[in-house]
């Protein structure tokens, strides 16, 4: 019997996704894991993986789709004979021309971003009814508070020949970023100069002690900064249409350059962890990034963040904040110099120069 | 896959000589018992790359708790743990 795939929910807050490339077509055959597609939400691009083995017997969009989540993305099948269920027929079909909406229905499909023709009707007309059933069976909530990320206006081409290209998912998700940064935070940034040495000395010790291979100190320096914002709950938010949003984990972003991509990975609920724990789950999710293997959740919903270009004896680096991500350390330490650098990127609406500078200075120091 | 003792050495070799490099770094006369993160060729991403490149080849994926300077600290070492991991 064929089985769906559905459109998976990124965020909490996006009910919608935008698919923005195909990695299968029909009569291929894939195994659980494999990524079939990418979708793209107001605040991240994210791979989707196949959820079981067997062949792709029907894509139900196209590239470019914005699609409900829960939506049917494709069906599958043990063998490339699997007749694809009459429902799922009847649904693409719909797509060809539903019924009118009703105005209040119409009203409620322009919030969600949803096509008409992809609810089903209960009569003749598509009803506010039909549409909030559509959205209880697919688990789709209304955007009461989540701003838009506007990627881009349209703009005119330079006066100069060339030629566009589509970014990839990589780039797509930096120009996200950029922007949500540009229009949304009130990003500023401050610096305090701290001396290594004590830092290093803790990370040798640490290394020592637990026979690591890799220098725990920038891990260290992470902890440090989890714990003092897991003190400090205020330094773990952010503003959306004009309110605070308290986060309860604090997940932590740290950034990895994997070859010519960097990205943000990030490490759940890292308050919750002992030191060990927390250092050898960044581990993992480093190595993961370096393999090209990060699941949704190693490169999604960072709500504080860490960045450090001491690798490339840079003397000062301003980060640009990541979507709802309101505070990002920057690190550096010039080789030779005898000094280092701890800076942060951070969201004026939420968090003051006062709040930033104490968390600064604090962060300077190894714990006791 | 050749896991001869001799042919991982020089692999594992090559691959922290060329890290190095990228470094700036020449690595060509590191011993084969000398503890790799403490010679100062490498920094800790070379480390994690050489890790990666080490699951890869040997087709052996770690556990965290197995990155350390017992199993993998030295060219010696890392060659051993394959023989011991595979053998």
């Amino acid at each position: 019997m064929a089985f769906a795939l559905h459109a998976p929910r990124v965020n909490n807050n996006d009910d919608i996704v935008q698919v923005i490339a195909f990695r299968v077509g029909v009569g291929d055959y894939i195994e659980k894991g494999d990524i079939v597609l990418d979708v793209e939400t107001d605040k991240a691009i994210v791979e989707v993986a196949a959820e079981s083995d067997g062949y792709v017997l029907k894509l139900m969009c196209e590239l470019d789709d914005k699609v409900a989540v829960g939506s049917i993305l494709l069906w599958q099948g043990a063998s490339l004979d699997e007749p694809v269920p009459e429902m799922a027929v009847a649904d693409s079909a719909a797509n060809g021309g539903g019924a009118r909406p009703t105005a209040k229905a119409r009203a409620l499909l322009k919030e969600l971003a949803l096509d008409a023709a992809v609810v089903p009707a209960s009569g003749d007309r598509l009803s506010l009814a039909d549409v909030e059933a559509y959205m209880a069976a697919h688990g789709i909530q209304r955007r009461d508070h989540t701003p838009a990320v506007t990627v881009s206006a349209q703009e005119n081409l330079p006066d100069v020949p060339g030629e566009l290209a589509d970014l990839n998912a990589e780039e797509r998700g930096m120009l996200i970023t950029v922007s949500w940064h540009r229009d949304h935070a009130a990003a500023t940034y401050l610096e305090v100069e701290y001396d290594p040495k004590a830092w290093e000395d803790h990370a040798a010790a640490y290394a020592s002690a637990n026979k690591l291979m890799l220098s725990p100190l920038l891990p260290l320096l992470a902890y440090r900064l989890v714990q003092l914002v897991k003190a400090s709950p205020r330094l773990n938010a952010t503003v959306v249409n004009g309110k605070r949003y308290q986060y309860r984990p604090v997940n932590l972003g740290f950034t990895v350059q994997a070859g010519e991509t960097l990205y943000l990975t990030v490490v759940r609920d890292a308050a919750s962890l002992e030191t060990r724990q927390f250092i050898e789950n960044l581990g993992e999710v480093q190595r993961h990034a370096l393999q090209r293997k990060l699941s949704r959740d190693e490169t999604s919903g960072a709500t504080i963040a860490f960045s450090s270009m001491a690798r490339w004896n840079v003397s000062r680096h301003i980060p640009i904040l990541p979507p709802y991500c309101s505070l990002m350390i920057a690190h550096a330490a010039p080789k030779g110099s005898g000094r280092a650098v701890l800076g942060a990127s951070y969201d004026h609406r939420v968090l003051s120069g006062f709040d930033v500078a104490r968390l600064l200075m604090d962060l300077a120091k190894p714990p006791a | 896959m050749n896991l001869d003792r001799d042919t991982i050495k020089a692999a594992v070799r090559a691959k922290v000589i060329e890290l190095a490099k990228n470094l700036g770094m020449d690595a060509s006369d590191i011993g084969d018992d000398d503890i790799i993160p403490a010679t100062g060729y490498v920094d800790s991403a070379a480390i994690l790359e050489l890790v990666v490149w080490y699951e890869d080849v040997y087709q052996m994926p770690l556990k965290q708790e197995e990155i350390n300077i017992d199993n993998l600290g030295s060219i010696n070492s890392m060659a051993d743990f394959v023989i011991r991991r595979k053998g």
